[in-house]
C-alpha cells in the first residue's frame, strides 16, 4: 500500500506528490505512516505532531479528501473503506492528483489555510477568529469564596462544546469558509456558544459578538463541520440555536 | 558566523519556558503583578502534554463524605502523598501543595473551567489510587484539556506574549547567574536571543526516553537537559513512574479514574489478581504496586500473548461509562478497536511520569541564581519515589503560581543585563547548528533514538538489576559518542524538524545517563524503583535524594537529606 503525500515549500513553483510504499503494522495510523516516511524516505517531510492520542488537536490534515486527525486515522480501516464520512463536496476537496483509494492513502494539508510547508498550514487566521469572539469567561458575580454552584445537567450541555480541541478540521470542511475567508467559522462560533450557555456567565448577550454578516448569519448549514469533528462537537447545532435566539430577540424589539 | 540578517534579542522581565499548565499559570500570575512576562514553547501551548491529563486534580475540598462520614483535610492529603512517595517526598513541600490545592482548584473554577459536578452542584470528586478519600476533582476524563484551555483563554485575553514553536537551544549565564536563553525559531530557522531577569523552566517530563510511554511525542525532557548543562542539579531521576494501565499497542493512557469508577483488572484466567497483591486497596493501590503486579502476572504466564491483562469496565454499564469515561471509550475504540461497554480493554504498564527533575527548593529556585523550575520538569520533591494519581495536575497549578510569586519578589532587585552574552550565545548556537547540518554519513537520528528507548525500557524498566543496568549505561555512553556523527538529509534551516529531533536527542541521551547512574547507585527498592538484587527499602542508607550534576565535564552523583517532619517512615500497606 502507498502513501501519497503532498509536498511543497517556499520557492517551489507548484506542489508535487511523493509516493511512498508503506510497511504496514497492525493498527498503524496515518501519523505513524508519516514518521515511517520521514525515517525511510525523506526526513524533510514537515507535519505537526504531539499527543498522538487525539486530544491535542495539532495533526489535522486532509486524508483521502476528508479533514481528519492523522494520529487517530488507521491506515487499514481507510483502505477497507471503513472510515467513510459523507460530506457535501466543495471546491477544496476536488481532484488534485490521480489517486486510487483502494491502494493509496492521499495525505494533503488542511484546505482553506495557507500552506507553510508540506502538511503544515498557517493557523493565524483560525486563531484570529478564535480571539475575535473573546473566548474568556465573564462571570455574573464577584468570585465567591468557594466554587460557583453548577447543575450537573448544565455541565453536560456545556461539555458538548468544551470538548473542542481547536484542530481546525471543521474550518477545513466548511464550504462557506472556502468562498468567504472572512467567515468566523464553525470552531470560533461553537466556542462563542459555549460561553453563551455557561450558566455562570453574566446576563449580557454573548451572541451579539458574532451578530455580523460574517458571523452566525454566514453559515449555510452544510453540516460538514459536525460530521468531521473528531470530538463530536456539533457547531451547526450551536449556530442554528444562536440564529433562532437572535431572530426571536429581533422580533421582540 | 551569524546566520540570517541581524541579531534578534527579546527582552522580558521573566521568561517562562514551556506553555503547559505550569507555564500558563505562572504567566497569569506574572501578568497580575504587572511585570513583562513571556512564554516560549516548542509547540502551540494548547498542544502541550498537560492537555492529555485525564483523571483529575487532587484537593481536599471534602465535597464527598467518606463512607464513615468523616471529612477530608489537607493533612489527609499530605499523609497519602507522603506514604505514596515511599517517604522520599519532602514533607514541607508536600504540606505546601496540599494546603494550597483547594485554592488552586477553586481558582480554575473561577476562571471558567468546567468541572464535573455532584448533585448539589459542587465540584465532583472521585476515588484514586493510594488515597483515603474521594479527593480527585475531575472534568469527566478530560481534566487537563479543560484546565489548559481555560488558562490559555486568559493568556489570550491579557495578550501575554507567547513565542510559539521556538525550541530553546541553550541557557545563557553570566557571573554565575542565568540571564536568558537562545531559541531556534522552528518556522524560519533563525536563532533568537532572550534576555530576562529570571527564567522559569516548565517544560514537562522526559518520558520519551522510554519506548513504551503514555507521554506525548514532544516530552523529551528538554528543560532538564538545558538546566543540567547550565550548571543546575537533577534530583531523583531514577524514579520513573510506570502507569499500570496503558492501552496495549499504542500505550495511550487509560486513566486510573477507570478503576476509581469501579473498573477491575483481570488476568488471563479471569482472576481479579490485585486481591493477592493489595488485599485492602485491590485495584486502587498506588501505581507502583499495581504496575509491578501486572508485570509479574505477565512474567509468570498469567497475562495474554503479547504481554497484557484486561481492564474490565463492562459491569459499570453503558450509561456510567458514557457519562464518566467518554474519552476512554473513544480511545479504546479508536486505538484498539474495543468498545469497553462490550469488551474488556487490553492494558499493560508503560512509562508515564518523571518523579525526578531539576533540583529546586520549596520556592522553585535552582542552584543557579535566576533559574527556577516547576511542574513535572522540577523536583521539589512532592512525589518522592512514587506519585499518586491526581497529584501532578495539582502540582502544576499550585507551584506555577507560588513559584511565580517568588520570582516576582526576587526580580525586584535584579538590574538589567546587557546583550553581549546573548550575542555570543547566538553565535555559538548558530555554529553548532551549522556543524550539525554539514555532517555526512554516520547514523540516523531515529536509529539512535530507537536504541536509546529500547535500552531504557529493557534495562531501566519496572524491575532493575545491577548487571543489566551496567550494560545499559555502557550502551548509553556509546550512543552519546555515536550521536556526534549523526547526519541529517535535510540541510535547510527553515522548518527542519529533523534538526529539532537531533537537538532533542542530544539532551535525552544526557538524561538517560542521569537515570542510569541514579538507578545503579540506589541499592534498594523504593516506590517505582525496584531492584531485584536489593528488594527491600533501606532507610538507613537511602532515605536521601540523589543529585546528579556536571563537575569538570563529568557527571557526579551526590546526595541530600529528605525533609521529614509530619510523618515518620513506616512500611506501606495497601
Amino acid at each position: 500500500m502507498n502513501l501519497k503525500v503532498y509536498r511543497y515549500h517556499r520557492g517551489m513553483a507548484s506542489p508535487h506528490y511523493d509516493i511512498f510504499e508503506l510497511e504496514p503494522r497492525l493498527g498503524m495510523t496515518v501519523m505513524e505512516a508519516l514518521f515511517q516516511f520521514q525515517e525511510k524516505l525523506d526526513d524533510s517531510l514537515a507535519f505537526h505532531y504531539s499527543c498522538r492520542g487525539a486530544v491535542c488537536g495539532t495533526c489535522a490534515m486532509l486524508i483521502n479528501k476528508v479533514p481528519r486527525l492523522a494520529c487517530r486515522t488507521q491506515v487499514k480501516s481507510l483502505l477497507k473503506g471503513e472510515l467513510k464520512v459523507s460530506i457535501i463536496p466543495y471546491p477544496a476537496i476536488g481532484e488534485t492528483v490521480p489517486w486510487n483509494s483502494e491502494e493509496e492513502i492521499l495525505v494533503e494539508p488542511l484546505p482553506h489555510l495557507p500552506v507553510i510547508r508540506d502538511l503544515i498550514v498557517n493557523m493565524d487566521t483560525f486563531f484570529r477568529y478564535y480571539r475575535f469572539i473573546e473566548p474568556v469567561f465573564r462571570p455574573s458575580t464577584v468570585n465567591p469564596e468557594e466554587e460557583r454552584i453548577m447543575d450537573p445537567a448544565a455541565v453536560k450541555k456545556l461539555e458538548v462544546y468544551t470538548n473542542c480541541i481547536l484542530c481546525a478540521a471543521c474550518s477545513a470542511a466548511c464550504p462557506v469558509e472556502g468562498q468567504n475567508p472572512k467567515y468566523l467559522g464553525p470552531a470560533a462560533l461553537a466556542k462563542l456558544y459555549r460561553f453563551h450557555i455557561d450558566p455562570r456567565e453574566a446576563e449580557t448577550s454573548r451572541l451579539k459578538t458574532a451578530d455580523i454578516p460574517n458571523g452566525w448569519w454566514a453559515c449555510e448549514f452544510y453540516g460538514n463541520c459536525s460530521r468531521v469533528c473528531p470530538k463530536a462537537v456539533p457547531p451547526t447545532t450551536a449556530i442554528a440555536k444562536a440564529v433562532a435566539e437572535l431572530n426571536r430577540e429581533k422580533k421582540r424589539s | 558566523m551569524i546566520w540570517g540578517v541581524g541579531v534578534v534579542i527579546h527582552h522580558h522581565d521573566i521568561l517562562i519556558i514551556g506553555g503547559g499548565l505550569t507555564g500558563l499559570r505562572a504567566a497569569l500570575r506574572i501578568s497580575d503583578a504587572g511585570l513583562n512576562g513571556a512564554v516560549v514553547s516548542k509547540v502551540h501551548p494548547l498542544r502541550s502534554h498537560s492537555v492529555a491529563a485525564q483523571g483529575g486534580m487532587n484537593a481536599s475540598l471534602g465535597n464527598i463524605k467518606s463512607e464513615d462520614g468523616t471529612k477530608d483535610s489537607w493533612k489527609n492529603h499530605a499523609y497519602d502523598t507522603v506514604t505514596g512517595s515511599d517517604y522520599l517526598a519532602d514533607q514541607d513541600a508536600v504540606e505546601r501543595m496540599c494546603r494550597e490545592a483547594p485554592t488552586a482548584v477553586i481558582e480554575l473554577e473561577h476562571m471558567g473551567m468546567v468541572w464535573s459536578r455532584v448533585e448539589n452542584g459542587k465540584i465532583a470528586q472521585r476515588p484514586f489510587g493510594g488515597a483515603g478519600f474521594p479527593r480527585t476533582c475531575y472534568a469527566a476524563d478530560r481534566t487537563g484539556h479543560n484546565a489548559l484551555h481555560t488558562l490559555y483563554e486568559h493568556v489570550v485575553e491579557r495578550e501575554i506574549p507567547v513565542y510559539e514553536e521556538y525550541f530553546v537551544t541553550s541557557l545563557i549565564t553570566e557571573d554565575g547567574r542565568c540571564i536568558g536563553c537562545t531559541a531556534l525559531e522552528i518556522m524560519t530557522g533563525r536563532v533568537h536571543g532572550f534576555v530576562a531577569k529570571a527564567l522559569l523552566m516548565a517544560t514537562g517530563g522526559f518520558g520519551r526516553i522510554f519506548n513504551k510511554s503514555t507521554n506525548a511525542l514532544i516530552n523529551t525532557g528538554d528543560g532538564q537537559a538545558l538546566a543540567l548543562r547550565a550548571g543546575a542539579l537533577l534530583k531523583d531521576m531514577e524514579f520513573v513512574q510506570f502507569h499500570p494501565t496503558t492501552l496495549y499497542g499504542t500505550n495511550i493512557l487509560i486513566t486510573e479514574g477507570a478503576r476509581g469508577e469501579g473498573g477491575m483488572l483481570l488476568n488471563r484466567g479471569g482472576e481479579r489478581f490485585m486481591e493477592r497483591y493489595a488485599p485492602h486497596s485491590v485495584d486502587l493501590a498506588p501505581r507502583d504496586v499495581v504496575a509491578r503486579a501486572i508485570e509479574q502476572e505477565i512474567a509468570e504466564g498469567r497475562g495474554y500473548d503479547g504481554g497484557y491483562v484486561h481492564l474490565d469496565l463492562r459491569h459499570l454499564g453503558a450509561d456510567r461509562i458514557m457519562d464518566k469515561l467518554p474519552g476512554i471509550r473513544l480511545i479504546a475504540m479508536d486505538f484498539a478497536g474495543v468498545d469497553p461497554i462490550q469488551d474488556p480493554v487490553p492494558v499493560q504498564p508503560g512509562q508515564h511520569y518523571s518523579m525526578g527533575g531539576i533540583d529546586v527548593d520549596i520556592n522553585g529556585a535552582t542552584k543557579l541564581p535566576g533559574l527556577y523550575a516547576a511542574g513535572e520538569c522540577a523536583c521539589f520533591s512532592v512525589h518522592g519515589a512514587n506519585r499518586l494519581g491526581g497529584n501532578s495536575l495539582v502540582e502544576t497549578v499550585v507551584f506555577g503560581r507560588l513559584v511565580a510569586e517568588k520570582i516576582i519578589e526576587d526580580v525586584e532587585t535584579i538590574p538589567p543585563t546587557n546583550d553581549k552574552p546573548a550575542e555570543a550565545a547566538i553565535e555559538s548556537v548558530n555554529d553548532r547548528i551549522e556543524g550539525m547540518l554539514r555532517r555526512e554519513g554516520g547514523d540516523r537520528v531515529f536509529e539512535i533514538r530507537g536504541m536509546m528507548t529500547d535500552t531504557m525500557s529493557n534495562k531501566f524498566g519496572i524491575f532493575r538489576e545491577k548487571q543489566t543496568m551496567q550494560e545499559g549505561l555502557d550502551e548509553i555512553k556509546k550512543m552519546q559518542e555515536q550521536i556526534a556523527h549523526v547526519s541529517l538529509q535535510n540541510k535547510e534551516r527553515e522548518l527542519n524538524q529533523a534538526l529539532v529531533r537531533l537537538l532533542e536527542l542530544e539532551g535525552m541521551l544526557l538524561l538517560a545517563e542521569v537515570v542510569a547512574r541514579g538507578a545503579l547507585v540506589r541499592e534498594e527498592s523504593r516506590g517505582s524503583h525496584t531492584r531485584t538484587d536489593y528488594p527491600e527499602r533501606d532507610d538507613r542508607n537511602f532515605l536521601k535524594h540523589t543529585l546528579v550534576g556536571f563537575r569538570d565535564e563529568t557527571m557526579q552523583v551526590s546526595y541530600k537529606p529528605v525533609t521529614l517532619g509530619m510523618f515518620e517512615p513506616k512500611e506501606r500497606v495497601y
